[in-house]
């Protein structure tokens, strides 16, 4: 039950994929859901290339199944960080943060399949055109950088004018988000915050808790000025930076605030002066889970939901 | 010619007064494109000129006047 085109592209059980969250999507969190029938993901953020290079050999050392890495297109070291994944031949690529249309057609020539997140019609078909495998279609409900449009909105519009599987993310962390991203049309999910919130995730003790004491109205939106919105939970942080957007502060100010946070609320802890990125989802998320109790509770729960439908 | 053409175009798909658009116009800058405008308007931009702009070039287009000089240089 379940396996759809998107199974059979990635090689998985299942299909749903984890998202390539900077700092917290590590080869420890990427390995286990890839062992649990998923695909797991690597995040680069801006981490640098050497970084990166020992994260891809660890997961090859604790699965055997296929992974996936997230590079971010704004990334200082984007350049190396494809070549790397080219040398590597790492099986899956997620882009975030632009256009990755110049790099697919090397990829091709190792099969490595390339999955755009797209946040608009026309990124998408623009995509499709160049030889994307698939589409990541994001709505403004997830965490960290978002788009404008909703996951409920705007997965049915990819859907209708592209040939290429979707794949539905933001807003989605159970059995019910599944059934509702495949009867939108979509192919499988990318969960991001329901991952957070797992034994394997290597985030501080104190950014998973924040998220399962986060209520419907918690995960709020900074930045809009800069033109790079940011989705976490309110904080001191959060305060700041809508203090700072009334007053009118100008988005240089407002952006080399954010430089650091998310690394220092993920690895330090801090969840105050940190940047707790997080979805609107949040509030649904009560427990800390293993990878695998994640995915099978998703299947299961979606399976009863579909009946009852 | 072509920059009559384009400006109809860029004043529809970026909601902006034809008067506004000059050639040194940059779309993100002067004309309040984000990102995924210009990848709409460059889309138009290969409808409306039977084009097929990569994207090694596309990212490129900053200014109408890119626009203008891509289009003369590769029109068909």
């Amino acid at each position: 039950m379940f396996k759809t085109v998107i199974c059979d592209l990635l090689n998985i059980q299942y299909p749903i994929i984890q998202g390539g969250m900077a700092w917290v999507a590590t080869s420890e969190l990427a390995a286990a859901v890839s062992n649990a029938g998923g695909l797991g993901i690597i995040g680069c953020g801006n981490a640098p290339v050497d970084v990166i290079e020992k994260e891809i050999f660890k997961i090859k050392k604790m699965t055997s199944k296929p992974f996936g890495v997230n590079v971010m297109l704004l990334s200082p070291y984007v350049d190396e960080i494809m070549e790397l994944l080219y040398r590597e031949k790492v099986p899956v690529i997620t882009t975030g943060a632009g256009n990755p249309g110049k790099y697919i057609s090397k990829f091709k020539e190792i099969g490595t399949k390339v999955l755009p997140v797209v946040p608009s019609v026309a990124l998408a078909k623009r995509m499709e055109k160049v030889g994307a495998d698939a589409l990541i279609v994001e709505g403004t409900e997830a965490g960290g950088h978002i788009g404008e449009l909703t996951t409920m909105a705007l997965v049915p519009q990819v859907v209708d004018s592209v040939n290429i599987p979707v794949i539905a993310a933001g807003g989605i962390a159970d059995g019910r988000g599944f059934v509702a991203a495949l009867a939108l049309g979509a192919k499988g999910v990318q969960i991001g915050t329901r991952f957070v919130c797992t034994k394997e995730c290597i985030a501080h003790e104190n950014y998973k808790k924040m998220i399962l004491k986060a209520g419907d109205r918690d995960a709020v939106v900074t930045g809009r000025v800069t033109g790079h919105p940011v989705r976490s939970i309110k904080n001191k942080l959060t305060k700041k930076f809508i203090k700072l957007e009334k007053e009118g502060t100008d988005k240089e100010t407002i952006e080399k605030l954010g430089i650091g946070t998310l690394r220092n609320a993920v690895l330090n802890g801090d969840v105050e002066n940190g940047s707790v990125m997080a979805g609107q989802i949040s509030g649904l998320i009560k427990e800390i889970k293993t990878c695998k109790e994640v995915i099978e509770d998703i299947i299961n729960e979606a399976r009863k939901v579909k009946e009852s439908l | 010619m072509v920059f009559e053409k384009l400006k109809k175009i860029i004043a529809e798909q970026l909601e902006v007064e034809e008067d506004e658009i000059k050639m040194e116009s940059s779309f993100q800058d002067d004309l309040d494109a984000d990102s995924l405008d210009v990848v709409e308007l460059i889309m138009a931009i290969e409808d409306e000129f039977d084009l097929e702009i990569p994207d090694e070039e596309a990212e490129k287009i900053k200014t109408v006047k890119d626009a203008v000089e891509y289009i003369q240089n590769n029109m068909k």
